[in-house]
């Protein structure tokens, strides 16, 4: 997906570029003037070809569908390298996170790792359950065996209040 | 001093050496840590799916601590710190939002008001112990060692947010080591992720991430490495032999938390600062220790 590509066969949707920029509130994509300092620092460049300059110049120019549905947002390590080094306070981070958020509510196609930390905070208020943990010489111990305190387990009532915000945009 | 403690998500399901090592090690610092009750995820793992919903997490377990009165709320893990920071500053800056997000919380009684502060682990050792308290404390001097320090992107960026460290060239963690008496030598990739948070959708991506750091840490001649990240400690230690298959060499080397060896420093027993649970090889770092 280049932007030559799709500004020959695709129109940009200024509708969802607001929807973006309402997301982001302070960090303007506007600002850029694509000297890609976030791209030449940025881990999942060099490992996955995530270009955080071409995801704002994308944006900037409103093929927004485009990059929700490409799946290029989730290869973000979110290390905030590109958010510290902008100079132009741009923070591409923070619009990949919009645009994931954005993709949530189209309904395009999201990583599975992401949805079950969803489910899993619903039915336990973590992303993780107590495990056992296997020492170097492969003995068992919980937490219990290990004298550390009773995990805190969240109420119904936190767990109503939860699924609400996330209906929230 | 007291202090409230926030433990997230890994560290008490799945890091409990770290835990141990906090609990075992601030008291005898001077600090008295609070559990919270009733605490849950930071937030920071759905910040990709919903922004409000993240919000509403942390703003919620910050009310949670708020409402013990206590001025501080310690927060060892990287990832809760990096959650309620941007919490912070969202709902600072922005009235409406914060009476949107405590109209959710007023079903539980609860309010966020933005009173208490927050110490990332370094932060708090560093500037409230303190290196003559810690010093002072110390039995055993660990000059033999040359560490590498790892700090966790979110402990040290975005540095708009109250961080206390320089988020291009960090020194906490480097002087903690330092005053213990062991070496802590830069490196060019001391600044290198994890890769922990691509789990989610590219694992393989992940553990490449891990392991091109370790190998380069372990070519460089390091005795082994420290962290103060359940998710970074994660993978560097307990998935220390997946992650050294995607970068096809063998890896070798200890990793643990500081607060573990600031505990070894301090001649606390072995098996009091989690060191049997850490699955890196660092039965041959505690006998150079002695």
């Amino acid at each position: 997906m280049t932007i030559t590509d799709l500004m020959t066969t695709k129109k940009p949707d200024s509708k969802l570029r607001l929807k973006v920029l309402e997301k982001i509130g302070e960090h303007k994509p506007y600002n850029c003037f694509q000297c890609i300092r976030c791209t030449s620092g940025c881990p999942a460049m060099k490992m996955l070809e995530l270009k955080p300059h071409e995801i704002v110049n994308l944006a900037k120019l409103g093929f927004i569908e485009d990059v929700v549905n490409s799946g290029i947002i989730w290869t973000c390590a979110m290390c905030l390298k590109c958010k510290e080094r902008c100079p132009q306070e741009v923070a591409p981070v923070d619009l990949i996170l919009a645009l994931r958020n954005l993709a949530v509510e189209m309904e395009a196609k999201i990583p599975e790792g992401h949805l079950k930390n969803v489910s899993m905070i619903l039915e336990t208020g973590f992303i993780l359950t107590p495990r056992e943990a296997i020492t170097r010489k492969l003995e068992k111990y919980s937490r219990d065996k290990l004298g550390l305190p009773k995990l805190p387990k969240p109420s119904e009532k936190f767990k109503a209040t939860f699924l609400k915000a996330l209906g929230t945009s | 001093m007291r202090t409230a403690v926030f433990w997230g998500c890994v560290i008490p399901n799945a890091q409990y050496a770290y835990e141990l090592s906090v609990r075992e090690v601030l008291p005898r610092l001077g600090v008295e840590l609070v559990d919270l009750e009733d605490v849950s995820c930071c937030g920071t793992p759905i910040m990709s799916v919903n922004m409000n919903a993240f919000l509403y997490l942390a703003a919620r377990n910050l009310a949670i601590a708020e409402k013990t009165g206590l001025k501080t709320l310690l927060v060892p893990c990287s990832g809760c710190r990096l959650s309620f920071s941007e919490a912070m500053h969202y709902l600072r800056r922005d009235e409406k939002l914060q009476e949107k997000i405590n109209s959710l919380l007023k079903d539980e009684g609860l309010e966020y008001t933005g009173t208490i502060r927050m110490r990332f682990i370094t932060d708090l050792l560093c500037n409230v112990v303190k290196k003559e308290y810690i010093q002072k404390l110390t039995k055993k001097t660990l000059n033999e060692l040359k560490l590498a320090s790892h700090y966790g992107c979110h402990a040290i960026r975005p540095s708009s947010i109250e961080r206390t460290d320089d988020p291009e060239n960090p020194r906490n963690l480097d002087d903690l080591i330092g005053w213990l008496g062991a070496r802590s030598e830069a490196y060019p990739e001391k600044l290198d992720c994890c890769g922990s948070l691509l789990l989610w959708s590219h694992h393989d991506a992940a553990f490449t991430f891990a392991g091109l750091k370790l190998k380069a840490i372990q070519d460089r001649g390091f005795d082994g490495v420290v962290v103060t990240c359940p998710a970074c400690h994660m993978m560097f230690d307990e998935r220390q032999k997946a992650v050294a298959s995607t970068v096809g060499s063998k890896l070798d080397l200890p990793v643990l938390y500081y607060t573990q060896l600031l505990g070894l420093a301090m001649g606390i027993e072995e098996e009091k600062l989690g060191l049997h649970l850490n699955r890196s090889p660092v039965d041959k770092l505690l006998e150079k220790i002695g």
